[in-house]
This record gives C-alpha cells, structure tokens and sequence, in this order.
C-alpha cells in the first residue's frame, strides 16, 4: 500500500513540477502547436517529394504517434535534469521510499499527458490531412495508443537512468526524442534506412507502436496486431528494467562519491 | 559565442532538430525527381540558422533570469538590445554549422553533388539572410523579456517558420491564406536568394520567374533588406517599450 502511495504521488508531483516554469495554459497551447506543425512540416516535405494521399496519411499517423514522445521520453528524461537544476536531487536519494515506485511513479503521469497529445494529434490528422479513420479498429487502435505511451515512457525511463550520470540531461532529452523521426518509421518505412541502421529501430517501442496504429486504422483487429504489441511490451518492460538498475547505479555512486549534481 | 562555449548545452538541442528534419526530408526525397539538394541542404542550413537564434533569443533571457543576473544587464550602460544583437548574430552564425553538417551526411549517405554557380554572391546572401533572421529573432526576443514562459515559445516558434519560410519546400505547396505571413518573413526571400546563387536551373522555380537570374537575385535581396530594416526598427522600439515597463513595474524577473 506504501509502495502504490509513493507510486502516486511521485507521478503527481512530477506533472505539477512542470508548471513551476510552464503555466497551464502555454501547456495546452503549445500541445497544439507542436503537434500540428511537427506533423505540416513533414506533410509538406512528403508532398514535395512527390507522395500522394497514402504517403500524407503514412507520415501523418507516423507523426500522430510520435507526438506522444514529447512528453513519454523528453519530459521524463528531463525529470533528472529538473532534479539536478533545481537541487532535489538529494531529497529524492534521502527518502526512505522504496525507489522502483519513486523511479517508475514519476513517469507514469507523463503517459495520460502523452494520450491527449496523440487525441490532437489524431483530430489534425483527421480533419486537416484526411486521413481515413473509417475502417479503424478503435479498440486495437486505443490499446496499441495506451501501450505505446507506456512503454515509451519506459523508454524515457532507461535514458532518464542513464541520464542520472550526466551533467546535462536536456541534450539527451533531446537526442533521443528526435532521432525517434529516423529510426521509428514516423515517416518513411523502416525499410528506406540502410540495413546496417535498421535493428536499431526494433530497439525503440515507437517502432512496434507506429506499426500496430497503421494496422488498426486499416482495420486490424487486436488480435491480428497482438504479436506486435507483444514484441513492443516486451522492449517497454526491458527498458524499465534497464532504467532503473542504471538509477539504482547512480545512487551508488552518488552515496559513494558525494557526488550528485556534480555528475 | 564564448557563452556557448563554456556551456555547449543550450545551443546543441537547436542543432539537432534541423538536422534530424533535414535527414528526414533527404531520405524522403530520395528517388522523387525533386532538386533535394538544393532544398534539403540549404533549407537545413537555413534552419539552423533560425533554430539557434530563436533558441538563443528565448534562452539568453531565460538563463539570465535563472541566474539572476537580467538585472545587471539591464542595469549595465549598454543597451539591452546590443547586448540580445550580439548574442543573436552569433548564435546564428553558429546555426550554419548545420548546413555543413548536413552536406557531409547528403555527400556521403545520399550521394548529392552540390555546386555553388556563385560563390561570391552566394555568400553575399547567406550572410544577408543571416542578418535578417537574427533581426526576426530580436523582436521575439523582446517579448520574451516580458514572458515566463520564453523557452516553451521558443519550442512553438521553431518549426512554423521552417514551414512558413518554405525552407524544405515551395511554398506554394502551403494554404494560399499562409503565404502573405511568407511574404513578410525575411528568410523567404533569403532562401530564395541562396538557392538562385547555388543553381542556374532554380532561376524557372524562384519567386520572380521570367526575370532572369540577376534581377530576381537583386529583387529578392533588396525585398529582404527592407524587411530586415523593418524588423531592427521594430526590434528597438519593443526593447524600449519592454524596457521602459519592466523599469516602471519593477517585474523584470517575475514576469
């Protein structure tokens, strides 16, 4: 019960951190604005590349996707870096907490917060870029949302705890959260990067994900993409895994050396 | 500059960005008939150019008032908008750091072979379509003296004038209703510029087609001096305005 308390209130405070420095309504707007413009951008670029339809609505559902990767990798990545800028880091290493549920709770809130991304995400894709949702399997489609925002923000969790022995976690934040447009298949297929660059995308839960959402939206059902969303639980929860053990190393370290911030 | 050197941090994210946009673009591009090169290697320089200024402009406030330190600044004899200018054109000279990065990646990834017809009017409108955008960075970042939230909209400036400018793309692939904002930004017209200086086969594609290849050239720079003299002259009125009330409020560091 302990455990489930910390888990919570560890993910409400990290949502309400962010609005130390951002207030509620800049959050809304630039939700809007990210998400429509990230999307334009590459819609344009496909049309000028001579795509049609299909390729306006591949890029289109690759970006809707992707959308959630600001708030499940870049804002749980930068937790670390909020805990060593604004010096909470010490408090978050004294706390007699059990640390799995502090480590996982924090990112947890980022998954609902990365869902209304993709609902915008989705009505742009719908109502400015056509896409077709007609056929969608809306069951498939909302589990294969609901399990991509979790196991990303696994994702975000493994290079947050590899993040925790950096001084400067922004840049990984960052790093990691737009190379997710080469290698996840947002807006090209997989198979247009070179072959040596493409066991690198099936290390990225985005990759499985972004398969599974195009599939339902042709109306797939659950069960016909559910080998996909297995593949992908099973490189969310390894993320995880490896997330915290690199947390649970820093810790060490920090104790060991004195050093926190300073790392 | 010297500030990015002894903390690289705030300028590598607005590197990053353009250069993924334009790795993206160069492979979407790959087998269409589309002159990439000349779209995804300029326009990504042209990118980083404005990635790193309004990352600058919006950062170099914020910094200061994490630091604590916007007060001096303001305080000290020099005006605010010398000091932002400096910073801006830097930052924007270091942006173009991109456009190499990205004609190494399309040289030997992509196989692009890049020529410049002009080099010296090519420099000529590199460093002109620099000014400009550093102009364009100043009068946001005046307004980002008075914001909280300067590094959130610094995030949501990005990318619409990438699109706006028509860095990756003609802009009449956009919304008929987008392009008098394109018209007004002087980085549409710079781009333009660049793009007439680097192939003569771009002259049947610029803005002032049927013009020859000089007098577009010289419509489009002297288009994109006057812009940029209205954005300088529009920069130093909002920094005193700016100025002037966060004096007057006492909320420089609140706001």
């Amino acid at each position: 019960m302990n455990s489930l308390r910390v888990f919570v209130s560890s993910a409400v405070f990290s949502f309400r951190a962010q609005f130390d420095w951002l207030n509620p309504s800049m959050w809304l707007t630039m939700k809007f604005v990210l998400s429509f413009s990230q999307m334009a951008f590459f819609v344009f670029v496909g049309l000028f590349s001579g795509g049609g339809a299909d390729v306006v609505s591949f890029i289109a559902i690759g970006n809707a996707l992707q959308a959630l990767s600001w708030n499940t990798v870049f804002s749980v990545i930068q937790i670390t870096g909020h805990d060593k800028w604004d010096g909470t880091l010490p408090l978050v290493l004294a706390t007699p907490a059990s640390r799995l549920p502090l480590f996982v709770g924090r990112a947890m809130i980022h998954v609902l917060d990365g869902l209304v991304s993709v609902a915008i995400s989705f009505f742009f894709a719908a109502f400015v870029f056509g896409v077709n949702f007609a056929q969608a399997n809306a069951l498939a489609l909302a589990v294969t949302v609901l399990l991509t925002a979790f196991t990303m923000a696994g994702f975000g969790l493994l290079i947050g705890g590899f993040s925790f022995h950096f001084r400067n976690p922004i840049v990984f934040a960052n790093i990691f959260t737009f190379i997710l447009l080469i290698f996840c298949g947002v807006n090209f297929p997989v198979e247009a990067l070179p072959p040596l660059a493409q066991p690198v995308s099936y290390a990225f839960p985005l990759t499985y994900g972004i398969n599974a959402a195009r599939q339902a939206i042709k109306g797939a059902s659950l069960l016909e993409i559910s080998p996909v969303l297995v593949e992908q639980l099973a490189v969310g929860i390894v993320s995880i895994i490896l997330g915290y053990v690199l947390f649970e190393a820093f810790e060490r370290t920090a104790r060991k050396t004195g050093k926190m911030e300073a790392l | 500059m010297l500030h990015w050197m002894a903390d690289p941090q705030w300028v590598i994210p607005s590197i990053i960005a353009p250069f993924v946009f334009t790795t993206v673009a160069l492979t979407l591009f790959k087998g269409s008939s589309a002159p990439f090169g000349l779209y995804a290697v300029l326009g990504g320089g042209m990118m980083g150019m404005w990635g790193n200024t309004i990352y600058s402009s919006g950062f170099a406030i914020e910094f200061e008032k994490w630091q604590g330190t916007l007060e001096e600044v303001i305080a000290a004899p020099s005006k605010l908008i010398h000091v932002i200018t400096g910073r801006s054109i830097s930052n924007a000279l270091f942006g173009l750091t991109n456009m190499v990065a990205v004609f190494i990646v399309g040289t030997l990834v992509f196989n692009i072979s890049l020529g410049i017809a002009n080099p010296i009017l090519f420099t000529i409108s590199l460093l002109l379509t620099l000014l400009s955008v550093s102009a364009l960075g100043l009068i946001f970042a005046s307004a980002f003296v008075l914001s909280r939230s300067a590094q959130t909209l610094t995030n949501g400036l990005e990318t619409p004038l990438y699109i706006i400018s028509g860095s990756m793309f003609p802009i009449a692939l956009l919304p008929f209703w987008i392009h008098p904002a394109a018209y007004i930004l002087g980085p549409t017209w710079g781009i333009d510029a660049i793009r007439l200086t680097t192939s003569q086969d771009y002259a049947s594609q610029t803005f002032w087609q049927g013009m020859g290849t000089n007098t577009a050239l010289f419509l489009d720079l002297t288009v994109m001096i006057l812009i940029t003299l209205a954005y300088a002259v529009i920069a130093t009125a909002l920094f005193k305005m700016v100025e002037k009330r966060a004096r007057t409020k006492g909320t420089l560091v609140e706001a």
